[in-house]
């Protein structure tokens, strides 16, 4: 059999498996071994311990068990519910300034916790009922909870950038930086529809005077410490203080830390849960990490990697036509696996490609991070969706997607802004760190 | 057998709680190299390894429990779509999998870890870390979720547990 035609096998049999509702981690390491027996014998199988153990063995890895502490810390706090006060009590004036509020608030949550779900529980519990009561229709209200929710994988700290800067060998500060301004340019852009949407819509505007100067104020005490976390994090990373890991371990520590001193969480039955969300979603993360790597040594073992590589290559398309492709191949992805998988999996294979093709591998993990973005908001496995579904069980889940729409759309044209001018990825790393060599 | 559901549930939860502790260990050894490297100006010899060590034998400690709670990430396109006996079945021949991967994954770490073991595998730093002690975490991890994934064939077949389901569903 070609290499081609194994892949084509490979690819049906993984999509049969994954659709029995195995979990992905177990699919994934099944059908690579699967494979590695049927073709190399069953002398394959003396290296499947070796090769899942060296998988997870590198200590940059040990980033994503921190920043997933960093995030469950900070959620089992009422540092949600403050960060949105916060945002109500300084946007009073701007029009729609409670669903602008919120976006905010989700993209500071999300960046500090690095779970969208957990951005759209915790910000959405207050958010939604507290939008609706003021008037804003029920499509705005969720759905800007929905897609402000996957903001945070594309601010740092974020996981998915760490997997693509293992998957990529590119730096992990320098990809972290290269998010920073088109998440903001992406909450921007989230921001300016809602203050659209509620001019057009014609928003009831609250009677009486705002919150006092003394008020905004005294929130501030409460909020800020968490933005110095990330600004912490990023700094000591780029600055070349800490190692990914370290500056998780640190912002983990001072989350924590953070957590027990403002919030008064300090009880063993309180820190508790927080340990074990910990546990529970960074051995969900590893395990797809340690079965994707197999899978991806079982792609490149069987030449299939290669062979798919080179057949495209061969396509000799225009690179722009090449990245549309490559753009629609990850977002169909991302609309059944987790980032996790997909990063790991596609990024030998189209890395390469792009690469040749003259595209910037840091200018790409950003279009792979917002393409991820997207999948977490498209059905059928869009879990903030039926997050969103559980805080507002009266909201149909169609008016949730009729409300995530046109911030889905946003997050397309964020992508053409950045095939337009990649600089606004580029730029921010350069500037800091030095224009990129190799 | 029901007996048999709660020791393994148990084991499971132990297993995690070691889990927890070794990452509790990892934050205090990452702060601990930080202050040796940038406040004493030495070099940290053992840390990075052992840090990399604790969370990788967490990851396969933990994995069990996961699996009890229903924690690891599953395609739900399928089940969502299915009723009454098919999700069933579907939920029997999931496991089944599953069963199957993680007993290939035991089967094999045993030998792997025996050779570490008794031929006195050393990692090639500085430290010269004794690597059957770290290995001991995949055939442990393993063997843990091949007996958990009996517990569930067997809770699915007789309708004890619902074949899919988030945690929250399931009421775990």
């Amino acid at each position: 059999m070609s290499p081609l035609a194994l892949g084509l096998s490979i690819g049906l049999v993984t999509i049969l498996v994954l659709a029995t509702g195995t979990p992905v981690a177990f699919a994934l390491g099944l059908v690579a071994i699967g494979f590695l027996v049927a073709v190399e014998g069953p002398i394959a199988l003396a290296n499947l311990a070796d090769t899942l153990f060296a998988g997870l063995n590198d200590f940059t890895l040990v980033s994503i068990p921190m920043f997933v502490l960093m995030g469950a810390a900070v959620a089992a706090s009422r540092a949600g519910a403050d960060l949105y006060e916060a945002l109500a009590r300084w946007l009073w004036r701007v029009p729609g300034n409670l669903v602008v509020a919120n976006i905010g608030a989700c993209a500071l949550f999300s960046a500090l916790t690095g779970s969208s779900p957990a951005t759209c529980a915790a910000i959405g519990k207050m958010g939604i009922p507290e939008m609706r009561r003021r008037g804003f229709p029920a499509d705005l209200a969720t759905g800007a909870i929905a897609a402000g929710g996957t903001l945070g994988i594309l601010i740092p700290p974020s996981i998915t950038m760490i997997l693509y800067g293992i998957a990529s060998e590119t730096s992990i500060g320098r990809l972290f930086l290269a998010g920073v301004v088109p998440g903001l340019m992406l909450t921007g852009l989230f921001a300016l529809w809602a203050v659209f949407v509620s001019l057009w819509r014609g928003e009831r505007r609250p009677v009486g005077p705002g919150p006092s100067l003394a008020e905004r104020l005294a929130i501030l005490p409460r909020v800020l410490p968490f933005l110095l976390v990330i600004v912490g994090v990023v700094w000591a990373l780029y600055g070349g203080i800490a190692t990914p890991s370290e500056a998780a371990g640190v912002g983990a520590v001072l989350c924590l830390l953070l957590v027990v001193l403002v919030y008064r969480v300090w009880r063993p039955r309180e820190l508790w849960p927080i340990l074990e969300a910990t546990i529970r979603e960074s051995t969900m993360i590893l395990m797809i990490i340690a079965t994707s790597i197999l899978f991806g040594y079982m792609l490149s073992s069987l030449y299939v990697t290669q062979s798919i590589a080179q057949s495209i290559a061969a396509l000799e398309v225009n690179r722009w036509v090449l990245l549309f492709w490559i753009n629609l191949l990850l977002l169909v992805a991302g609309c059944f696996l987790p980032p996790a998988a997909i990063i790991l999996m596609t990024t030998p294979i189209v890395l390469p490609i792009l690469v040749a093709a003259g595209f910037d591998p840091v200018w790409f993990g950003v279009i792979l991070t917002l393409n991820m973005e997207l999948g977490l908001i498209t059905p059928p496995v869009g879990l903030n969706l039926f997050v969103i579904n559980g805080i507002a069980p009266d909201v149909p889940l169609g008016t949730v997607l009729k409300g995530a729409l046109p911030f889905m759309l946003l997050m397309v044209v964020a992508i053409v802004i950045l095939c337009l001018f990649p600089g606004l990825a580029t730029w921010l790393p350069d500037q800091l760190m030095g224009p990129r060599v190799g | 057998m029901e007996t048999y559901v709660r020791i393994v549930s148990a084991l499971s939860r132990a297993a995690a709680f070691v889990a927890a502790g070794l990452l509790l260990a990892s934050i205090a050894v990452i702060c601990q190299m930080l202050v040796v490297r940038h406040g004493l100006g030495r070099s940290a010899i053992w840390q990075n390894e052992f840090v990399t060590f604790a969370l990788v034998a967490a990851t396969f400690l933990a994995a069990p429990y996961v699996l009890s709670v229903r924690g690891h990430v599953v395609v739900e396109v399928v089940p969502l779509w299915l009723q009454g006996g098919a999700k069933r079945v579907l939920g029997l021949v999931a496991a089944g999998l599953g069963f199957f991967f993680c007993l290939l994954v035991f089967a094999t770490s045993l030998e792997w870890w025996w050779e570490a073991w008794s031929e006195g595998h050393r990692t090639s730093t500085m430290w010269r870390a004794r690597l059957w002690i770290p290995y001991l975490s995949l055939p442990v991890g393993s063997l843990l979720l091949t007996l958990q994934y009996l517990a569930e064939l067997w809770q699915i077949a007789t309708g004890r547990r619902p074949p899919f389901g988030t945690p929250h569903e399931v009421g775990a």
